[in-house]
């Protein structure tokens, strides 16, 4: 009996640390089913009768509906051009293990060692003199170089894992080189496309700085909606924050939930193989 | 089908040559196995021949095309692997269409797919995942892939050694059958000699990148060229005895039997030509038993010591014999093979020569 309980005392605990961190995520979401009086009474409302006002003030807004199609299509876009470049590149990598291959790796890496800040002001200039400023294929190319080096090395991983006589028998039965990558290769790391899709997709989801900088009203996504333009006359809309981060981060958590899996093998670089 | 021609071919890494300006021709519908140790560059030589690696020189020739140029999915040759190679996903029969796809009206593409997985005798798992056969069928798999598409060159690099050991003969069987009732340019790389002997019209003999010997298994059996061919062809290989001179050492056994000597000498023969007796003969000699173990197919293999020579000779599992032993030996005159003990090289018979 004794041990049972003490397991229990240490899952309660465990659960105990688990609602911790969730409850600033649970307060902002209970936020977007509140009355803006209920949002900032003191002491706080945790009985209310929910309410769709916040959501359908939000909904009444033009710049609401511009963030979120500009997080959507600048991730999306983003996320599945720098995978099918990203794919390509890895093959090679993988398989023509030219000298350097680790090297050349490691220097991918890199770019996603230096910080943000370093680098935004000569990002700022670069983007100016080319006129991307504010542009939709200027940001996008800019979060397709940003998810380029993690995919790259999530799909190495996984093609390393799918032997190349995969490929030499493809092309001793005729396929081009193409159809090797596209119909042999491909189908084998599908688990790997999609950690790749999932983690590139929450790091440029939720990218703020460079948006901001080099990005502009026109194509401003909903973290920078967030961050500016959320002062009215009467301080900050808090009912329009809490439903705006609501609708923002439930998406993701939906998508993550269900793709736990890939983002633990993509985590791994493919090296956890066999579970997926 | 075609016939593989190979000119000066060469290939190197680094310092090493594993294939070494090789000259030979593999004929057109006829099994050809590569055998060889491992290491000795016979899968480096198949895989120059797919298209699959680059010579560092030489030619390769399928009938009068030149095809060292040729990218391998060009060269049209069917490839099968030491591990099996299925397209995961798709059931065995798309595995084995995927190729001809294109190529052929689907009634026509039905029928040869059809064929050749009854051939392999497949047909039965035709709409089963590929990937969720065993090894042995997943090989079978590869085999007919590589065989529908009825190309010019067949090559297979050693394609049982992955499969268990109990599976191993169904595929044989199948290989058999598939040599038997198609005719197929085959270039089959294997280390094991068995699987030579069963399957090839021509075994090809390498070591060290080189070439050593080509012919018909039973030639290359009976008259190895040298003492490497003699001794990695049989189970166990060819006995060798060193005569320093008539009369020395253990000539008595062979006194009278080869060419008359004039130098040192080296011969050679088969285990299982030894004629072990128990009682002597003319021209029989005495032999102590050294070790009798049983070998497969419950033969002896015998240790055998006659002076200071020390042979071993195959024996009916009928007898048997003790461990000191003495028994007597013959070893019939044509069975016996000369050697240049310095080149260890087959001696030709000299007419003449011989008494």
């Amino acid at each position: 009996m004794r041990p049972k309980l003490k397991t229990r005392l240490q899952q309660g605990f465990l659960w105990l640390v688990a609602v911790a961190f969730f409850l600033p995520v649970l307060w902002i979401f209970l936020a977007a089913f509140k009355t803006a009086g209920q949002i900032l009474a003191v002491p706080p409302s945790w009985i209310f009768r929910p309410t769709l006002q916040g959501l359908t003030y939000m909904a009444s807004h033009q710049a609401f509906w511009t963030h979120a199609l500009n997080s959507v299509v600048i991730s999306l876009s983003a996320v599945v051009l720098a995978i099918i470049v990203s794919f390509v590149a890895a093959y090679s990598f993988s398989r023509f293990r030219l000298r350097g291959t680790d090297f050349m790796m490691f220097v991918l890496l890199s770019i996603r060692m230096v910080p943000g800040a370093a680098v935004v002001v000569p990002m700022y200039l670069m983007y100016t003199a080319l006129g991307w400023i504010n542009t939709y294929p200027g940001i996008i190319l800019f979060y397709t170089m940003f998810s380029i080096p993690f995919s790259v090395w999530i799909l190495k991983g996984f093609i390393d894992g799918v032997s190349p006589r995969f490929d030499e028998a493809a092309q001793s039965d005729g396929a081009s080189r193409l159809h090797v990558m596209f119909r042999i290769v491909l189908p084998q790391v599908l688990p790997g496309i999609v950690a790749a899709f999932i983690f590139n997709t929450i790091f440029v989801w939720n990218e703020f700085l460079f948006d901001f900088i080099i990005g502009g009203n026109q194509v401003a996504t909903i973290p920078v909606a967030l961050a500016s333009g959320l002062y009215t006359s009467q301080g900050i809309d808090w009912q329009y924050i809490a439903s705006l981060t609501f609708v923002y981060t439930l998406p993701l958590m939906v998508v993550i939930y269900f793709f736990q899996k890939y983002l633990l093998v993509g985590m791994t670089f493919g090296t956890v193989r066999g579970e997926v | 089908m075609a016939g593989v021609r190979l000119l000066g071919l060469t290939k190197r890494f680094g310092a090493v040559a594993a294939v070494d300006n090789l000259n030979v021709e593999f004929p057109d519908a006829q099994v050809t196995c590569l055998l060889g140790p491992s290491g000795c560059g016979k899968t480096t030589l198949l895989r120059m021949i797919a298209g699959l690696e680059q010579p560092s020189g030489g030619q390769i020739f399928f009938d009068h095309d030149e095809v060292g140029e040729w990218s391998a999915s060009r060269r049209n040759v069917g490839m099968v692997f030491q591990s099996p190679v299925v397209y995961p996903g798709l059931t065995v029969y798309d595995n084995v269409a995927l190729p001809l796809r294109g190529t052929l009206p689907e009634a026509e593409l039905r029928q040869r797919v059809g064929e050749v997985l009854e051939l392999v005798e497949l047909q039965a798992v035709a709409e089963r995942k590929a990937d969720s056969l065993g090894n042995a069928e997943r090989q079978k798999v590869s085999v007919a892939r590589a065989v529908a598409r009825r190309p010019r060159v067949l090559l297979f690099d050693e394609p049982v050694t992955n499969i268990a050991a109990g599976e191993r003969v169904t595929l044989k069987r199948a290989f058999k059958r598939l040599t038997t009732e198609v005719r197929l340019t085959l270039v089959y790389v294997t280390h094991d000699q068995t699987e030579a002997m069963t399957l090839a019209d021509y075994i090809a003999v390498m070591r060290d990148g080189k070439l050593v010997q080509y012919g018909p298994p039973r030639s290359v059996y009976r008259a190895p060229r040298d003492r490497f061919v003699g001794w990695f062809l049989g189970n166990p290989g060819m006995n060798f005895v060193e005569i320093g001179a008539p009369g020395e050492d253990g000539g008595s056994l062979f006194s009278g039997a080869g060419p008359q000597l004039k130098a040192p000498a080296m011969v050679g023969f088969r285990p299982e030509y030894v004629e072990v007796l128990s009682d002597p003969e003319p021209a029989s000699i005495e032999a102590r038993v050294m070790r009798a173990p049983i070998t497969v197919g419950g033969q002896h293999l015998l240790t055998l010591k006659a002076g200071d020579t020390t042979f071993k000779a195959k024996t009916d599992y009928r007898q048997t014999y003790a461990t000191g032993q003495t028994v007597y030996v013959k070893i019939p005159a044509d069975q016996l093979r000369w050697f240049d003990p310095a080149r260890e090289e087959l001696s030709p018979p000299v007419p003449g020569d011989a008494e």
